[in-house]
């Protein structure tokens, strides 16, 4: 079975993963001991979830989407989940999801921003 | 596409995935966001189809190992809509009202699958027997007629 396959890209401190569209459960499960595995192998002090493509956030992705930023968060790395659709967004509260403690942002930019105080020195990406 | 009152004559009707292996719930999701875009559902609406069809298949998976989900569209006067049919002959469930309660769980899972999904559909059924199986079956409805915005 073909895995939809991730991105990961380091922008200064910051992991940036992008999460497919709709991966199945082992795929997810994966995707998440990956991500931590590049977190000390790039001695990353942050993690962007860039789930901007993810069109079903049912209860196991969305759980172990906010297991990942936990996690993250224990090995120093402050997270941001990136991204979410309007249609997700209202799916997932009527379903009664939470991503735990995570921070969230609208974008993968204003993430970024949140992750390397760029927003505190000017808001160099508003154009 | 919009719907326009009726099923377009060209549209499937009825399909179905079998579930055995946990990508199976991939494909159930694929089947049922196929069959509800094509019956003229929003995007919000699909999305909270297809997350509720993710539910159900998963607890297929996780109780009853195996089982089918079946997709059937609804044209009932002017109302459009789709059923989802849930069936498994796994160990069925001992007590339904603990099971639609949010936070309980009896096999690892999030305890959300049931009343997540009851909550993102319009009817929901649950008949089950102990050592026989379960069938749940779910039906979502056009918000209006012709409305594919929401």
């Amino acid at each position: 079975m073909a895995d939809e396959s991730i991105s990961v890209v380091k922008v200064r401190d910051v992991l940036m993963v992008t999460m497919p569209a709709d991966p199945d459960d082992a795929s997810v499960s994966a995707l998440q001991m990956k991500v931590l595995q590049m977190m000390e192998q790039y001695e990353a002090t942050g993690l962007v979830l860039d789930i901007s493509a993810v069109e079903t956030l049912d209860s196991f992705f969305a759980r172990t989407v906010a297991e990942t930023a936990q996690m993250a968060s224990l090995m120093g790395g402050r997270t941001v989940i990136a991204g979410m659709r309007p249609s997700v967004a209202i799916t997932a509260t009527q379903l009664g999801l939470t991503l735990g403690s995570a921070m969230t942002a609208l974008d993968v930019d204003r993430a970024l921003d949140t992750l390397t105080d760029a927003g505190q020195r000017g808001n160099s990406h508003e154009r | 596409m919009r719907a326009s009152g009726a099923i377009a004559m060209n549209a499937e009707r009825a399909g179905e995935v079998r579930i055995h292996s946990e990508s199976d719930i991939v494909a159930t999701r694929r089947t049922v966001r196929t069959a509800a875009t094509q019956l003229g559902f929003g995007l919000t609406d699909v999305t909270r189809i297809v997350t509720a069809a993710s539910e159900l298949a998963r607890n297929i998976f996780l109780y009853a190992g195996s089982g089918i989900m079946r997709w059937e569209a609804l044209d009932t006067g002017g109302r459009i809509g789709i059923e989802l049919t849930f069936e498994d002959r796994g160990p069925g469930i001992t007590d339904i009202e603990q099971a639609m309660e949010a936070g309980y769980t009896s096999g690892g899972g999030l305890g959300m699958g049931l009343p997540g999904a009851k909550r993102l559909m319009d009817e929901f059924e649950i008949a089950s027997e102990i050592g026989k199986g379960t069938i749940v079956t779910a039906k979502k409805w056009h918000r209006r007629l012709g409305d594919s915005t929401s």
